[in-house]
């Protein structure tokens, strides 16, 4: 590394984390701002019951998001996720079939498939060299067809007790809930304190720029589409405990859904900048917005106009404070 | 179309039947019940869900997006109106089918209090897990119009597929003199009332050689697809075709469509079948062609919040709450199996009404889905 490169690195880094530290101040003082009107319109809305309620709900949007935020870091995108959630959901149920007798090597098989067709994403864009976007998108329609080609309908069943890896509890908490969080803490540490997390950023803020200086941009790319996999593998394990069978449908809402706690947690599109933490409170306020809605008897066609408007100020507000510190 | 309407009314007034809300006003039981020569039918005791009203019932809708579903709810809304003084309030949302969202949405209205839970459920499957959840939780849980895989629920209020089905499939056997090539234009090919009702049609058709299935196609429950792909078998069958099973009247004024526009002149087009939809009526009336209505009337959402406030009385319920068809025909058609209907279906027309309103929602005469504001406690 050149003497040259360091003071510009060090500006890389305090635009980083003034970005990260500003998209958790927006969505902490959103997720605040929604507790206190559901604490004044309803009793019950504050209760330990219910705010664990948003904890457990929270889970699956918040995994599948962890992956894509490593995505998005590095100026890319996984439009694959929603229908390998749906794949890896269907095959989950359909060889498991209510036999728990080979749950281990099943489950094991799945994390490694999610992780493989990650892997590919990846080789797809760095050797062919087209855009992430259209990679995933086009591995998306290939996972979805073989989904559909091994089920068309609801298929298999889990064995008795699998709902525990949803419903089970750590005393009063959501045990999957709080699994959630530790990954979280888990891959921010590996983000921030690792070489090859700082890597990570490195490649998202200027990706030849990180070639030409010698970091391995092929190796991180493909880590990051590995991981996206893997963790929508992860989601898709957490629904079929949730669903109790496949349905080859399933994660399709997944892929749109993954990008919000990621944006609205403050990682830019153009990369480089955010962080897994942003991610999780982002998955926090979608769920808690879900939630004060159904209380406030607000109709779901209005839930999405919300969902939509919440994307668009989050972000307006990001680009204000990037330009301000550029 | 003037002397059409003035002919309708005149039939109306000369049979001394009642105005055509009459289809909205049947109170009996359902045949299907009282018909049943099972012995043993199962009920449920519902003494331990006892409780001292004004309640709050929950209602966990899968979604919205045709026109039945509409009707539906404004079933609901009205029925809960009917009972204010029991209902404090009926909290509704809606998932837009979405498995996902239905679970979350379950959980909330756990969440906020709810006595009773109705659930109309997205997957037949997938929302099995949370329904049992809710069950073990002590609060009763009742399905409308679709259940989940397992039994855990007190009743599921529903109509009779297999009564359709069957009715259909002999009413059209009789009408063909036990021989003739017949068309099954599904609604959604897999969901489960288009496979129930072609099941309980086949166990009729098998016993008659003589009939013979040139096609199965699927319509998607749209009168437009409909309309498409009748067009594509009337174009490879022609003459060969003596009869079509709609498993919806949603489908078959699109059916009715694409014969007329093949050059089919009115008397001239096959038997056809239908459910609950207007358009399919008029359709038949217009072209004089035989039709059998039978009946799954989204007025069971209204039958649901009955249902519910039985539960909520310790009552027993049957572990299938049926709200009784209405068996309409077209004049002069009347086989051995349908010698009268309950209604002729100039008797349960709306010939100035939209073509998508439902003859079957229970909700009087008067009501538009459009305009139709329900008065009950939210």
């Amino acid at each position: 590394m050149t003497d040259m490169a360091l003071p510009s690195r060090d500006r890389a880094r305090l635009r980083r984390m003034a970005a990260s530290n500003a998209g958790l101040l927006v969505v902490l003082s959103l997720l605040v701002l929604m507790l206190l009107i559901g604490a004044v319109v309803s009793d019950r809305f504050r209760t330990f019951g219910n705010v664990a309620n948003v904890f457990e709900q929270s889970t699956g949007l918040a995994l599948v998001s962890l992956g894509q935020t490593l995505a998005v870091l590095t100026g890319g995108i996984d439009l694959a996720v929603g229908s390998l959630i749906s794949l890896i959901i269907c095959l989950t149920a359909g060889l498991l079939d209510g036999d728990g007798t080979y749950m281990i090597p099943v489950l094991a098989g799945m994390l490694a498939l999610g992780a493989a067709i990650g892997l590919v994403n990846g080789l797809g864009v760095v050797y062919l060299r087209i855009h992430p976007l259209i990679v995933t998108l086009g591995m998306g329609a290939v996972l979805q067809g073989v989904t559909l080609l091994y089920a068309l309908g609801p298929v298999g069943s889990v064995p008795d007790g699998f709902d525990a890896l949803a419903y089970g509890t750590f005393g009063p908490l959501p045990a999957a809930a709080v699994v959630t969080v530790l990954l979280y803490v888990a891959t921010a540490l590996l983000l921030r304190s690792s070489r090859f997390g700082r890597y990570i950023y490195a490649v998202g803020d200027d990706g030849n720029a990180a070639k030409l200086i010698g970091l391995p941009r092929t190796q991180v790319i493909l880590f990051v589409y590995a991981f996206s996999g893997f963790f929508a593998a992860v989601t898709a394990i957490y629904l079929v405990a949730r669903f109790g069978s496949g349905q080859p449908y399933a994660g399709a809402n997944y892929t749109l859904a993954s990008i919000t706690p990621v944006v609205v947690g403050g990682t830019m599109l153009s990369g480089g900048r955010g962080g897994v933490m942003g991610t999780l409170f982002g998955a926090y306020l979608v769920s808690l917005l879900n939630n004060l809605l159904n209380f406030l008897d607000v109709s779901t066609y209005v839930q999405l106009m919300f969902q939509g408007l919440i994307i668009i100020l989050a972000v307006s507000l990001y680009v204000e404070k990037r330009k301000s510190i550029a | 179309m003037k002397r059409l309407v003035g002919a309708l009314i005149g039939a109306t007034i000369l049979s001394g039947l009642c105005t055509p809300s009459r289809a909205d006003e049947y109170k009996g039981a359902p045949r299907t019940f009282l018909f049943n020569p099972s012995p043993d039918v199962c009920f449920k005791d519902a003494a331990k869900y006892k409780k001292a009203g004004p309640y709050t019932i929950g209602f966990a809708n899968a979604g919205l997006g045709d026109s039945w579903r509409v009707v539906a709810l404004d079933s609901m809304k009205k029925a809960a109106g009917d009972h204010k003084d029991q209902i404090k309030h009926l909290l509704i949302t809606d998932a837009g089918h979405d498995d996902a969202k239905q679970i979350a949405d379950i959980q909330d209205l756990v969440s906020r209090g709810v006595d009773l839970l109705i659930v109309s459920a997205n997957t037949e499957k997938a929302l099995d897990p949370a329904v049992s959840r809710v069950m073990k939780q002590g609060i009763p849980v009742i399905m409308v119009d679709r259940r989940t895989s397992s039994d855990n629920f007190v009743t599921f209020v529903t109509a009779s597929d297999q009564l359709e089905g069957r009715l259909w499939a002999q009413w059209l056997v009789e009408k063909l003199n036990g021989k003739g090539n017949v068309i099954i234009l599904g609604g959604q090919a897999g969901s489960s009332p288009n496979e129930a009702r072609v099941r309980a049609a086949m166990q009729v058709f098998d016993q008659y050689p003589d009939i013979k299935i040139l096609d199965t196609v699927y319509s998607d429950w749209s009168p437009v697809k409909g309309k498409q792909v009748m067009q594509a078998v009337i174009a490879k069958y022609g003459k060969k075709i003596d009869a079509v099973l709609s498993t919806h009247g949603l489908q078959t004024p699109g059916s009715i469509e694409a014969f007329v526009e093949a050059g089919y002149k009115d008397g001239e087009i096959p038997p056809h079948t239908s459910a609950d939809v207007n358009g399919a009526l008029q359709m038949a009336l217009k072209h004089k062609v035989a039709d059998l209505e039978v009946g799954y009337p989204p007025a069971m959402y209204g039958l649901a919040i009955e249902t519910a406030l039985k539960v909520l009385s310790g009552a027993k319920v049957a572990c299938t709450t049926q709200i009784n068809a209405q068996i309409g025909l077209t004049h002069g058609d009347e086989t051995a199996s349908v010698p009268h209907p309950d209604l002729y279906i100039d008797q349960m027309v709306s010939m100035d009404g939209p073509p998508d309103m439902l003859v079957t929602g229970g909700m009087g005469p008067g009501y538009d889905p459009k305009s139709y504001k329900a008065d009950y406690n939210q």
